[in-house]
């Protein structure tokens, strides 16, 4: 059937693709071009991107990396929590598998880019069937409690001191050299810029399409009201444990990136404190929007790196303060607020450029 | 019947003979004293836990709250607690502004009805909440500042919180110069003080009020108004009395102070509690997982107002007279536990091992006073009855005509109070730092889980179970298990005892994944 379709319906498709996509991509475009921006801003000509060059437009890649590290860790926990309704505490796990394991592979075995990779996915596979292992059993709050006490038995191996050797134990593992010279942070920042970039670009795109498709409307449903999803014959069983293994993929190989980017791996990315960073996040963005995990990851890296900067020691008070504010003015997150109140941010904007006279 | 029951809770029957069996085998490789030891200090960490649980069990089951914050209360309740026992004249000195605070907010229904009945045109309806808010928060800021408070400064050694309880356990405490007011007149600061609260009550009444379009006249009742004269009168008199009242709290003796401390921190608990619930949570039972952010919010603020306040290091706070001596009549010789505690001695001796009077026998006698308590408030009272009802199903409640949302402020008051106590009571034993409150409520919700989220007497099961755990693991990291294949003792190392205890709870949950006491959802 598929080749009947004449050659110029092909290309409507692709307008609509395209058209649908519009945001994304006029995103992706301008997080490309803003690293030159930002060097012409201060004076460098654009090749000083290329050529990495020290400077701001090499600062601020540098922060970006780490905001599009995270918006791939909140993105995967907004997929089990926002779109499924699997509430885990358990999920920092999933990152600082693929954290340690990147960086013990490249340290203490001497593997390459492609065999480290191939080992992350498989061990975020195998967690996230070890989760699946529990999954029918236990429902709800206990389900959060029981991922919770798998991620603290993970946490306590990566700090106990039988395994200081390889994983650093309380300080964690320092000095990891990446193998391959093209990966770099330091060297060839901008190439792993776009790298992360396009990797966050894809695993939105890969969600969305997820989100939308059978299966991921079978996740939503579970998440509705499970009782009825099985009433309507389906296996819920298997669709939750098809969201916890992408999102479990998905989270390892923000782990993985993470040490690439940053050569030291701490044992606080197994801790509870980094599940709850991602439950900050997907929360300040908007949670079951997608889009959110992404705006909240980059709300939740600047703020903390901007009060810490500006306010020094009283920066947690005032994250503290903010969560607060934003719970009671932003109910629903920047983007779920902005989803609910879209008609009225509009209206608003009408009568504003009426004001102004800039519209009849 | 019988036959039936058995098989019903056939593995719940089996869980429990099998963690009687690891007692006990658990038991047989250690010297009477040891046992008894690890036992009664198991027992201790299980009523410190159970304190936290309980009140984070109620707020659970009732509201469907996952307070996170709760471990946090429990830290300000010990650090509370400290104040008032350690250093009464600045205890003294807050106490007047915060009683005017708490006349002003008390008129809030009064001011309700006064404000409700004198609609504002349309837009000053909706700003002036704000421009209030923004002044009244000025107002009391100012007043507060310039307010003459005798304090410890944790940035100087010699003025640190350790300094005061070094000199207190010594007994070489003086008391400290009253503070001067510079600036304003107190009696001014103080006028500024009430005006400050009384419109902070009228913007936030205003605030509640921006919503409502329809003009309600409730029933005018007079006794906030009375109660808020009350407060105002009682903070004006403290203050004038206040060098004559320092001098009479550090007259008495320490017991009587620790008494008074303990009163202080569950109430403060209570009323932090009461505002935290009808101010930040009450919004939000429609989207139940932002719960989980404010109380994170309110976590990350308390802890940071801890650390600017009383400073980051740990200290310690010295014990009352009554579980503190070791001078004479406490020697070795003297056995008998009556005589011990006549003597006031810090230790006694059961089975030959030396269990603290304070650490092990007052704080498990605390915990057992308040399972009782809030057993009998829960089975025997109206509003107990309420509150199990509520936990069943709060809808059908509110359907038979029950003010609910009043009963959810009362039990968040409650379960914060519970966790507040619980944090004075454990600050003699385990001192204070700031990770406290984080360490309690990830031992609170493990007993929780194991016993049964929801559940009263889970909570009481499940707290003694982690705490004798926990102990067991520790005694054991002295001692060494002698596991058969390994030709060496096994010691288990630090780090493995906050994982045995989290397996532990894994293991019951797969088995019971309701916990030990909890229904069928």
């Amino acid at each position: 059937m598929q080749s009947t379709i004449p050659p110029t319906e092909t290309g409507r498709e692709a307008l609509r693709l395209f058209k649908e996509n519009r945001g994304p991509l006029a995103m992706l475009l301008a997080l490309i071009l803003f690293p030159f921006f930002v060097a012409l801003l201060d004076g460098q000509g654009p090749t000083a991107v290329l050529n990495n060059e020290i400077g701001n437009a090499r600062f601020l890649q540098g922060l970006l990396i780490e905001i599009f590290i995270l918006a791939i860790y909140a993105l995967s926990y907004d997929l089990i929590l926002g779109i499924t309704g699997l509430l885990s505490f358990g999920h920092a796990m999933f990152f600082a598998v693929g954290a340690y394991l990147t960086g013990i592979a490249f340290k203490s075995f001497g593997w390459g880019v492609g065999p480290t990779l191939a080992a992350v996915i498989v061990a975020g596979i195998v967690q996230a069937l070890l989760f699946g292992l529990v999954l029918p059993r236990v429902k709800g709050i206990t389900f959060a409690l029981v991922t919770l006490g798998f991620a603290s038995v993970f946490e306590i191996i990566v700090k106990s001191n039988e395994m200081v050797a390889y994983t650093g134990a309380d300080v964690g593992l320092q000095g990891v050299v990446v193998p391959a010279a093209w990966l770099n942070t330091s060297n060839e920042r901008f190439r792993l810029y776009l790298i992360v970039l396009f990797f966050t670009f894809f695993v939105y795109l890969v969600y969305r399409r997820f989100v939308d498709s059978p299966t991921g409307r079978v996740c939503i449903a579970t998440r509705e009201n499970e009782g009825r999803a099985q009433m309507l014959g389906y296996n819920t069983f298997y669709f939750k444990l098809t969201a916890l293994i992408l999102s479990s993929i998905t989270a390892a190989m923000a782990g993985f990136f993470h040490t690439v980017h940053q050569p030291i791996v701490s044992p606080a990315v197994a801790g509870l404190g980094w599940t709850v960073a991602a439950l900050l996040m997907i929360l300040m963005g908007g949670i079951g929007t997608l889009s959110g995990a992404l705006v909240g990851a980059a709300i939740f890296r600047l703020l903390q790196f901007y009060l810490e900067r500006w306010f020094g020691g009283n920066a947690t008070f005032l994250i503290g303060l903010v969560y607060v504010l934003l719970v009671m003015f932003v109910p629903y997150g920047v983007v779920g607020t902005w989803q609910a109140r879209r008609l009225d941010i509009q209206r608003g904007r009408e009568r504003l450029l009426r004001l102004l006279h800039l519209r009849p | 019947m019988m036959a039936e029951r058995l098989k019903k809770n056939r593995t719940r029957l089996i869980v429990l003979g099998i963690l009687a069996v690891l007692f006990v085998s658990a038991s047989q490789g250690m010297s009477t004293e040891d046992w008894v030891i690890t036992v009664m200090r198991g027992l201790a960490v299980g009523a410190i836990t159970f304190l936290v649980a309980a009140g984070f069990s109620l707020i659970l089951g009732l509201m469907d709250v996952l307070n996170l914050a709760h471990g946090e209360m429990f830290m300000l309740g010990a650090y509370i607690g400290w104040t008032v026992y350690v250093r009464p004249d600045t205890f003294v000195d807050a106490l007047t502004p915060l009683l005017l605070l708490a006349a002003g907010l008390m008129l809030m229904p009064v001011l309700g009805v006064w404000l409700g009945q004198r609609p504002l045109p349309g837009k000053v309806n909706q700003i002036w909440p704000w421009l209030g808010l923004a002044a009244a928060l000025a107002l009391l800021i100012y007043a507060l500042r310039q307010w003459p408070l005798a304090m410890w400064n944790p940035g100087v050694f010699a003025e640190s919180p350790a300094t005061f309880s070094l000199a207190m356990s010594q007994g070489t405490m003086q008391l400290p110069a009253a503070a001067v007011a510079t600036g304003l007149s107190p009696w001014l600061l103080l006028m500024l003080l009430g005006l400050g609260s009384t419109l902070l009550a009228a913007a936030l009444v205003g605030m509640r009020l921006r919503g409502q379009t329809a003009v309600s006249a409730p029933y005018l009742s007079k006794s906030p108004l009375i109660l808020a004269g009350g407060l105002a009168l009682a903070g004006v008199f403290i203050f004038a009395l206040n060098d004559g009242l320092t001098a009479w709290l550090y007259r008495l003796n320490h017991t009587a102070l620790f008494a008074l401390a303990i009163v202080v921190a569950t109430a403060v608990g209570g009323l932090l509690g009461g505002l935290i619930e009808s101010t930040l949570i009450r919004p939000l039972y429609k989207r139940p997982i932002y719960q989980i952010m404010l109380t994170l919010g309110i976590s990350f603020i308390t802890i940071e107002l801890v650390r600017a306040i009383w400073g980051r290091p740990e200290f310690t706070m010295p014990k009352p007279e009554m579980f503190a001596g070791t001078g004479a009549g406490c020697g070795r010789e003297v056995v008998s536990i009556v005589e011990r505690l006549a003597n006031q001695c810090a230790t006694i001796f059961l089975f030959n091992g030396r269990i603290r009077t304070y650490n092990e026998i007052f704080i498990i006698l605390m915990g057992l006073i308040v399972l009782v308590g809030v057993w009998l408030l829960l089975q025997r009272t109206r509003l107990g009855m309420i509150i199990r009802a509520g936990v069943q199903d709060s809808q059908m409640v509110e359907a038979l005509g029950i003010n609910v949302r009043r009963v959810f402020t009362l039990v968040f008051s409650l379960g914060v109070a519970l966790a507040a106590l619980g944090g004075v009571l454990a600050a003699p034993s385990i001192g204070l730092s700031n990770g406290m409150g984080g360490q309690f409520l990830l031992l609170a919700l493990i007993a929780l889980a194991i016993g049964g989220l929801t559940s009263y007497p889970g909570a009481a099961a499940g707290a003694v179970l982690v705490g004798l755990l926990q102990q067991f693991i520790i005694k054991y990291g002295q001692l060494g298990i002698n596991l058969p294949f390994l030709a060496e003792p096994f010691k288990p190392s630090p780090p493995l005892v906050p994982a045995s205890t989290v397996l532990f709870m894994v293991i019951i949950l797969l088995l019971l994944p309701n916990g030990l006491f909890g229904r069928d959802e």
